[in-house]
């Protein structure tokens, strides 16, 4: 179980090219080795609240959460609610990482209190480097209060 | 029942009074005339009859009493039988004794005045008294003592009966009189009223009075009928005027239930296809949104391995492998880009106006000055003509303005002298603003494709874009109620025109 206590950055994609392009974006950047991925939203609930599959691992929280929006059971926006609505989540900087440039998405996720949302572009060095300057600045610039 | 009142609301009573008034007073003042006149030569003709009596009686007692003979003068007495009004006669001798006397017969015994008075006549109370001297040749030989009725009270009466009975006959005669006078003067008036009144009652203006006399009533009558025509002939207007405002008023009011029928018809269609275009809408909108997300990912996935596998297996690939991974990636990235473009259009659609005054040559200038970065525009010759301000979306009206601009100078980049002209002109509708440059042009047989989206009439290695550019200008232009063409030859640079009303219009669906 002590596998998950090195989580730094949760990757919640239903998409596995996705996924897989994001997660070498990362490591081109050097931020890939404490990033776990999950394939849905109920995945990303179940590790975040320790539940299901991940019920009996150790109570520690990621740094950041690299979100989708569209996705199949629970979409991001649900992901999103559920883990600003818990005292105990919500302060894990969440940014929203979406193929959508819908206007309504960007504002509705603002209002529901993410911390970022960028764009995946489909040019993959952009994407590359897009992954890599965000979790730079979450991980690395950015200060976040101790848990 | 009052009288006063009956008398005012009637002529027929009004002129029965007149009549009986008139008759009664002209019989009172004739009979008080009468009387009076009457009773004063009744008196003086009865003291004429006594003065002539006394003259002979002292004529004929004269003889008697110069010879002492009583009764010579008594019998002169006695003929005053045949005069009954004298009561009693007395003759007096000169030394004033009585000499001989005459009394009424039947009459009380009469007292005879002691002396004889002084010549003359008077009246007392009911009885003449009169004394008159007996004289011959200058001597006075005696006196006449007449003492005689004086009825004026009993003629009095007699004249009140007569004139009673007088008046009673002329009263009838009058009253006769006035009901005839009724007949001729009231029936007319009654006769008219009536007509009047059944006039009002039936509204029938054809309705006459009948004309029975020529006096002022005939004229009454015929002013009367006069005005009936008059009225009756306005009424006939009034009606038929009527008559035609009531059939405008019908047609007007037909006319305004097709009317609320055709409206809510329209509006029942404006409901339906609004709501047909919301669906529509709708549908557009989780159509880019799929767009979006779902023809993106796969793109990615192309683009991104494609990549992959010239970075993880690039040993294993020789020159022409990675040269046709390389068309894979920037095909990928350039259909990313239409993508992106294409969304950015729809979007453009369903973006709400935000409607300012704008200042056009501010606009125009920063426009370009941003432009400027991107674009080798620092050689550009660019020429700002004075522009109207106009109504419009900031944002979208920036965007016209982009697209026109960075094309004129991407086609006239291959040009020594760049120059990009822009102006406008205004009429009383609408101001025309327009950017000339001297690039490569287009062939005007194209010029219905200009604006088409992803219509190009130059190929993308002449000069590079996507062909949203021009469509996303149409869009904004028709969207604020103006218009967008453009002039050109094949290489004699381009003009491209577009139009914004002076009066803000509503936004067309």
């Amino acid at each position: 179980m002590s596998q998950f206590e090195q989580v730094e950055i949760l990757l919640v994609e239903d998409n596995p090219l996705d996924a897989e392009l994001t997660t070498r974006a990362l490591q081109n950047g050097g931020l890939a080795n404490k990033l776990l991925w999950v394939k849905d939203g109920q995945e990303a609930l179940d590790f975040l609240f320790r539940d299901g599959e991940y019920a009996g691992r150790e109570d520690s929280a990621p740094r950041l959460v690299l979100l989708d929006l569209k996705m199949p059971k629970v979409d991001g926006m649900e992901v999103l609610k559920a883990v600003k609505a818990n005292e105990r989540t919500r302060r894990i900087p969440v940014v929203v990482m979406t193929s959508s440039q819908e206007e309504k998405d960007v504002a509705q996720t603002y209002d529901m209190g993410v911390n970022s949302y960028v764009v995946k572009p489909v040019d993959f060095n952009s994407l590359a480097e897009l992954a890599r300057q965000a979790g730079y600045y979450w991980l690395a610039i950015n200060r976040t209060p101790t848990p | 029942m009052n009288l006063f009142g009956a008398i005012a609301r009637s002529i027929r009573l009004k002129l029965m009074l007149v009549v009986l008034a008139t008759t009664l007073a002209a019989l009172l003042v004739a009979g008080v005339a009468l009387v009076i006149h009457d009773l004063t030569a009744y008196r003086q003709s009865g003291i004429n009859d006594l003065l002539a009596q006394a003259e002979i009686l002292g004529l004929a007692s004269a003889p008697a009493l110069a010879f002492d003979d009583a009764k010579a003068a008594g019998e002169s007495l006695v003929l005053l039988k045949a005069k009954p009004e004298i009561s009693s006669a007395a003759i007096y001798n000169a030394r004033g004794k009585p000499f001989a006397t005459y009394a009424r017969a039947g009459g009380a015994v009469p007292d005879f005045p002691r002396l004889p008075e002084t010549d003359g006549s008077r009246i007392d109370g009911n009885h003449f008294v009169l004394f008159k001297r007996i004289a011959q040749d200058n001597e006075i030989l005696g006196t006449v003592y007449l003492r005689a009725d004086y009825k004026w009270l009993q003629r009095l009466l007699n004249y009140l009966g007569i004139f009673t009975a007088v008046t009673g006959l002329s009263l009838v005669v009058a009253l006769i009189a006035s009901v005839w006078l009724q007949r001729v003067l009231t029936k007319p008036i009654l006769a008219t009223a009536t007509v009047a009144r059944e006039v009002v009652e039936h509204r029938d203006f054809s309705l006459r009075a009948r004309k029975t006399t020529q006096d002022e009533i005939g004229s009454m009558v015929d002013a009367f009928n006069d005005m009936l025509v008059e009225i009756g002939r306005r009424a006939e207007e009034l009606s038929a005027s009527n008559r035609s405002l009531e059939r405008e008023m019908a047609e007007r009011l037909r006319a305004d239930d097709e009317r609320a029928k055709l409206n809510a018809e329209l509006e029942q269609r404006v409901a339906e296809r609004t709501a047909q275009l919301e669906s529509a809408n709708k549908e557009l909108e989780s159509f880019s949104y799929s767009v979006s997300h779902d023809l993106r990912a796969p793109l990615r996935a192309v683009v991104g391995f494609s990549k992959l596998l010239v970075e993880d297996h690039a040993l294993q690939l020789d020159a022409e492998a990675r040269r046709k991974l390389d068309v894979i990636q920037s095909e990928g990235a350039r259909m990313g880009t239409l993508i992106d473009e294409l969304l950015a259009f729809s979007r453009l659609g369903r973006k709400s106006m935000q409607m300012s005054d704008l200042d056009m040559t501010e606009l125009a200038r920063s426009t370009f000055g941003g432009l400027n970065g991107q674009v080798e525009g620092a050689r550009v010759e660019f020429q700002l003509g004075a522009l109207p301000r106009a109504k419009g979306d900031r944002v979208l009206v920036g965007q016209v303005w982009a697209n026109l601009l960075s094309n004129a100078v991407k086609f006239s980049s291959r040009r020594e002298k760049p120059r990009i002209e822009v102006s406008a002109i205004s009429d009383e509708r609408e101001h025309v603003y327009f950017v000339r440059d001297n690039g490569a042009g287009f062939d005007p047989r194209y010029r219905a494709k200009l604006f088409g989206v992803f219509q190009r009439l130059h190929s993308a290695s002449e000069f590079p874009g996507t062909g949203v550019g021009l469509a996303l200008v149409e869009r904004i232009v028709l969207r604020h109620g103006g218009r967008v063409w453009a002039d050109s030859r094949p290489d004699e640079g381009a003009t491209f025109y577009f139009t914004l009303p002076k009066e803000q219009v509503h936004e067309p669906v």
